[in-house]
C-alpha cells in the first residue's frame, strides 16, 4: 500500500456466548483498497468472528468503524460473498446485478452501463440473459462476485467463498476476483481455512489462534504478483503460516 | 439468553390465557353474553361435580374413556393397515401401480362424509365408530408412509449392499428407520384427525362420550354442558398430542442435533 | 506398491453411456469409453480428473452399484454384477446410517452377515480406535464433526474386510486444515492395514500426496489419459520441491483438458 489510510477500525472485538469466551479482544485495523485474509486452525470461531463483525450477533465488548463511523449496513456499502451463491433464482443474471445497485439507490441511467460492465469483467457477457439455474457453480460464483464490486462496496466481506469447488475452477476464479480487486480497488475482507490460498491473494495475512479466540500475529505479504505456488518464496511463505496454525 | 426467553415465552403465555378468563367472567357476568354463555365458575364447578355425579348414565371421565377407547381401536387399525399400506406402495412399484389409483379416488373424500353409508353399512353400533375413525386418518398415515419409504437415500441403500445386507436386512435397518420420521408425522396429523371423527361419530348416535356429552347440552339447551364437553375434549387432545411427541423423539433421537 | 504384481480389480473395455428422457428428446450421455484400468494388491491408486469427468460413475461401476453398458471388471478374478461385501465405499456423502450409533455403524456389515456379537464387538472396537474414536462409540453421526464422521466411514468399510476399498472423495467437504489432518490420518491406516484402494480426487495436492500410482482421467467420456507412479518416500511434504515439480506437471497434464464449461438448457 502506498498510502495506509485506514479503512475499517476492529477494537477489542470480544464476544461471549454465557460462560464460553470465544473472541476475545480483538483490535485489527483494514487499510483502504487492501486484500487481507484472515485464517485460523479449524474450529476458531471464524463463524462467530464473521457474524459478530457484521452485527448479526450482539457483541459484548468493542466497536467496528468504517470511515470512522459505527458500521452501520444502511450507512455503509456493505457486501458478502458466501460458500451459498445467494442468487434470486428468478431473476436473470443482470437483473441480479441490477438489484444489488437498484437496492443501494445507484442512479438509474447509469444502471445498465454500470451491470454491463461488471457482467464483461468476469466474462459473462453472453449469458446476460440467462437465469441462475441454467449455469454452473462457477458462473454462479462471478455472477455474486459480480454484483459484489458493483456496489463499490466499502468493504467486501468473503467467507471461504471456494470452499468446496473443483479445484483448477478454484485457481480460476481466484485469479479472476484479484484482477477485479485490481481494477476496482475494493477492501477485501478474505476468511479462509486454506493457508496457501490465503498467501495466494493476500496483502496481508492475520493469523487467529484456537479458542477463545484472539490474534496471534500479521504477516505482511509482498510477494510480487501475479504469485506461482511453486516459487520456493511463496513455499517459505506458506510453510510459515502453516507452523503458525498447524494443529493437526 | 435462552432460559430467559424461555420464561419471558411463558409469562406472556400465561397473562395471554388469564385474560381469556377474565375477559368470559366479565362479559358472562355483567353484560347480555350471559343469555347465552356461561360464567367460567359455573362451567369449572359443573366440570368438577361431573367427575363425581353421572351426565346421562356415566361420570364425565368414563365419558372420556368412552371416546379414547374409540379413538385406540380406529386409530389402532387405521395406523397398522395405514403403515403396512404405505410402506408397501413405496417398497414395490407394483404395489404402488395396483394400490394408487384407487387411493387417489379415495383420498379426496373426507373421513365424516363415509357417515351415512357406515351407518347403512353396519347399523349405529360400535362398528360404525371405528370405520369413521379409521376412515379419518387412513389417508394420511398412508400418505406419509409412502413418502418416507419412497424417499430413503439411495446411496444409503447402496451401501448397504456393498456391507453384505440381504433384502430383508435393508428393509429392515435403512428402509424402516429412514421413514420413521415420515411415518410420526402421519400419525400425529392422524391422531387429531381421529380424535375429530370421534365426536362426530358420537353425536350422531351414541349413549357416552365425550362427543354425546355436547350434543346431549344442545338438545336440552344447557350451555354449560357444552362447555364442560368442549374442555375435556381440549384437554385430552392437547394430553395426546403432547404424548405423541414425547414418543417422537425416543423413536427419532438420532434427528436431533446438539448434546 | 506390491512387487508381487497380482492384480486385484481389472477392468477391460468399460464403458457407461446413460440414457434419459427428457421431454421430447431422448438424451445422451456418454460418460466413460473403453476405460482399462488395473489395481495391483495393496497398491494405493489415485483416479484424478477434472470437474465432472465420470470418476464417480467409475466407481459405482466397479463397486456393482451402476451396470456397465460395455467392457468387463474383475475383482479378484470374480466378474463384478452386482454390489457385494468383497468390495467396500467410503462415500464424499459419508453415507453414515443416522439412526445407528457409531458402533452399529462400523460393525453393520459384520452383523449382517451374521457373525457373533462378541467377535463384531471386538473387530468394530479395534477400527474404531484405529480412526482414532475412542469414546464416541455409542454417538450418533449427527453428533459428530465432518471430519469424524468420514473417520467412520472409512472404520465400516475396513470393518468388513474387503479385497478393495473404494473411496470417492471422501474429503471433498471438508474445510482445507481437516483435509491435512485426514490425509495424514488415511496414509498412517493404510500404512498399519494394507488393503488395495481406489481413491477418487480432483485435488492435485492429494493425490500426490497418497498415491502410489495416479491415473489421469480425459474429460468426459472418460479413459486413461496418463499414469504416474509417485515414488516420492513417505509421509511427503506437500512443499519439497519434488512434490511440486510433479504437482506442476500433472496440473499441465489435466488443464489441456479442461474446457470451459458451458451452460446447461
Amino acid at each position: 500500500m502506498d498510502e495506509k489510510r485506514v479503512k475499517v477500525e476492529v477494537k477489542e472485538l470480544t464476544k461471549a456466548f454465557g460462560d464460553l469466551l470465544v473472541l476475545d479482544n480483538i483490535s485489527f485495523d483494514v487499510y483502504d483498497g487492501e486484500f487481507l485474509c484472515i485464517v485460523g486452525p479449524t474450529g476458531c470461531g471464524k463463524t462467530t468472528f464473521l457474524n459478530s463483525l457484521t452485527k448479526v450477533y450482539d457483541i459484548n465488548k468493542g466497536s467496528i468503524q468504517v470511515d470512522g463511523e459505527d458500521i452501520h449496513p444502511k450507512k455503509h456499502n456493505l457486501a458478502y460473498i458466501f460458500q451459498e451463491y445467494s442468487t434470486m433464482e428468478w431473476l436473470n443474471i443482470q437483473e441480479n446485478v441490477e438489484f444489488g445497485l437498484k437496492a443501494k439507490k445507484f442512479p438509474p441511467d447509469k444502471l445498465k452501463e454500470r451491470s454491463d460492465y461488471v457482467i464483461r469483467m468476469v466474462g459473462l457477457d453472453k449469458y446476460r440473459n440467462y437465469y441462475p439455474s441454467q449455469l454452473s457453480a462457477s458462473m454462479l460464483q462471478r455472477v455474486v462476485i459480480a454484483r459484489a464490486f458493483a456496489i463499490e462496496p466499502d468493504l467486501l466481506l468473503m467467507d471461504e467463498p471456494y470452499g468446496q469447488l473443483d479445484l483448477t475452477l478454484k485457481y480460476k476464479l481466484e485469479d479472476e476476483l484479484l484482477k477485479m480487486w485490481k481494477e476496482i480497488r475494493t477492501t477485501v475482507l478474505f476468511i479462509t481455512h486454506n493457508i496457501e490460498e490465503a498467501v495466494y491473494l493476500s496483502d496481508r495475512i492475520i493469523v487467529l489462534t484456537n479458542k477463545p479466540t484472539h490474534i496471534k500475529t500479521e504477516i505482511i505479504n509482498d510477494l510480487p504478483r501475479p504469485r506461482k505456488v511453486s516459487d520456493p518464496e511463496f513455499v517459505a511463505l506458506r510453510n510459515q503460516v502453516t507452523d503458525l496454525i498447524k494443529w493437526w | 439468553m435462552k432460559t430467559k426467553e424461555k420464561s419471558l415465552a411463558v409469562g406472556i403465555g400465561a397473562a395471554a390465557i388469564l385474560s381469556v378468563f377474565l375477559i368470559w367472567y366479565f362479559a358472562a357476568s355483567y353484560t347480555k353474553v350471559s343469555l347465552f354463555f356461561p360464567t367460567p365458575q359455573k362451567v369449572f364447578s359443573r366440570f368438577a361435580e361431573s367427575l363425581s355425579v353421572p351426565i346421562g348414565k356415566y361420570t364425565l371421565q368414563m365419558h372420556v374413556l368412552y371416546s379414547l377407547k374409540r379413538v385406540f381401536v380406529g386409530f389402532g387399525l387405521s395406523s397398522v393397515t395405514g403403515i403396512i399400506l404405505g410402506v408397501a406402495m413405496g417398497y414395490s412399484k407394483t404395489v404402488n401401480a395396483i394400490v394408487r389409483p384407487i387411493f387417489n379416488i379415495i383420498r379426496p373424500i373426507p373421513g365424516l362424509a363415509w357417515i351415512p353409508l357406515a351407518i347403512l353399512w353396519f347399523g349405529i353400533g360400535e362398528t360404525t365408530k371405528y370405520f369413521i375413525i379409521f376412515m379419518g386418518g387412513f389417508a394420511n398415515i398412508v400418505l406419509n408412509s409412502y413418502d418416507g419409504t419412497n424417499k430413503v437415500d439411495q446411496t444409503l441403500v447402496g451401501a448397504a449392499e456393498l456391507l453384505g445386507a440381504n433384502k430383508f436386512q435393508i428393509f429392515v435397518n435403512i428402509i424402516l428407520p429412514s421413514a420413521t420420521p415420515y411415518i410420526f408425522a402421519g400419525l400425529q396429523v392422524s391422531l387429531s384427525t381421529s380424535w375429530m371423527a370421534v365426536l362426530a361419530a358420537e353425536m350422531i348416535s351414541s349413549y357416552e362420550g365425550a362427543g354425546w356429552i355436547i350434543n346431549m347440552g344442545m338438545n336440552t339447551g344447557d350451555t354449560v354442558l357444552i362447555l364442560v364437553g368442549m374442555i375435556s375434549i381440549a384437554i385430552i387432545g392437547f394430553a395426546l398430542a403432547n404424548i405423541m411427541r414425547v414418543l417422537e423423539r425416543r423413536l427419532c433421537s438420532w434427528t436431533v442435533r446438539g448434546k | 506398491m506390491d512387487g508381487k504384481g497380482k492384480v486385484t480389480v481389472r477392468c477391460k473395455d468399460l464403458c457407461k453411456t446413460f440414457y434419459a428422457k427428457n421431454r421430447k428428446q431422448d438424451e445422451v450421455n456418454e460418460v466413460i469409453r473403453n476405460l482399462n484400468l488395473e489395481v495391483k494388491e495393496n497398491e494405493f491408486l489415485v483416479l484424478f480428473g477434472p470437474g465432472q469427468c465420470g470418476k464417480t460413475t467409475i466407481l459405482n461401476l466397479l463397486a456393482g452399484l451402476v451396470d456397465a453398458t460395455g467392457g468387463e471388471i474383475e475383482v479378484n478374478g470374480k466378474k463384478v454384477d452386482g454390489p457385494s461385501c468383497d468390495r467396500g465405499m467410503v462415500y464424499q456423502t459419508t453415507a453414515l446410517f443416522p439412526w445407528m450409533s457409531v458402533m452399529k455403524n462400523v460393525s453393520f456389515g459384520p452383523r449382517m452377515q451374521g457373525v457373533k456379537k462378541e467377535e463384531w464387538k471386538k473387530r468394530a472396537q479395534y477400527y474404531i480406535d484405529l480412526v482414532g474414536l475412542t469414546g464416541f462409540e455409542d454417538s450418533y453421526p449427527v453428533k459428530l464433526s465432518g471430519g469424524m464422521q468420514q473417520r467412520v466411514g472409512i472404520a465400516r468399510a475396513y470393518c468388513n474386510n474387503p479385497d478393495v476399498i473404494f473411496m470417492d472423495e471422501p474429503f471433498g467437504h471438508l474445510d482445507a486444515q481437516t483435509r491435512y489432518l485426514m490425509e495424514e490420518e488415511i496414509e498412517k491406516i493404510c500404512s498399519k492395514e494394507k488393503r488395495t484402494v481406489v481413491f477418487v480426487t480432483n485435488n492435485v495436492e492429494e493425490a500426490i500426496y497418497l498415491a502410489d500410482r495416479i491415473v489421469v482421467l480425459t474429460e468426459m467420456p472418460a479413459s486413461v489419459k496418463k499414469e504416474y507412479i509417485i515414488g516420492l518416500p513417505r509421509p511427503r511434504d506437500y512443499t519439497s520441491e519434488a512434490f511440486l515439480a510433479l504437482r506442476e506437471e500433472i496440473t499441465q497434464c489435466v488443464e489441456g483438458n479442461v474446457a470451459e464449461e458451458e451452460v446447461q438448457g
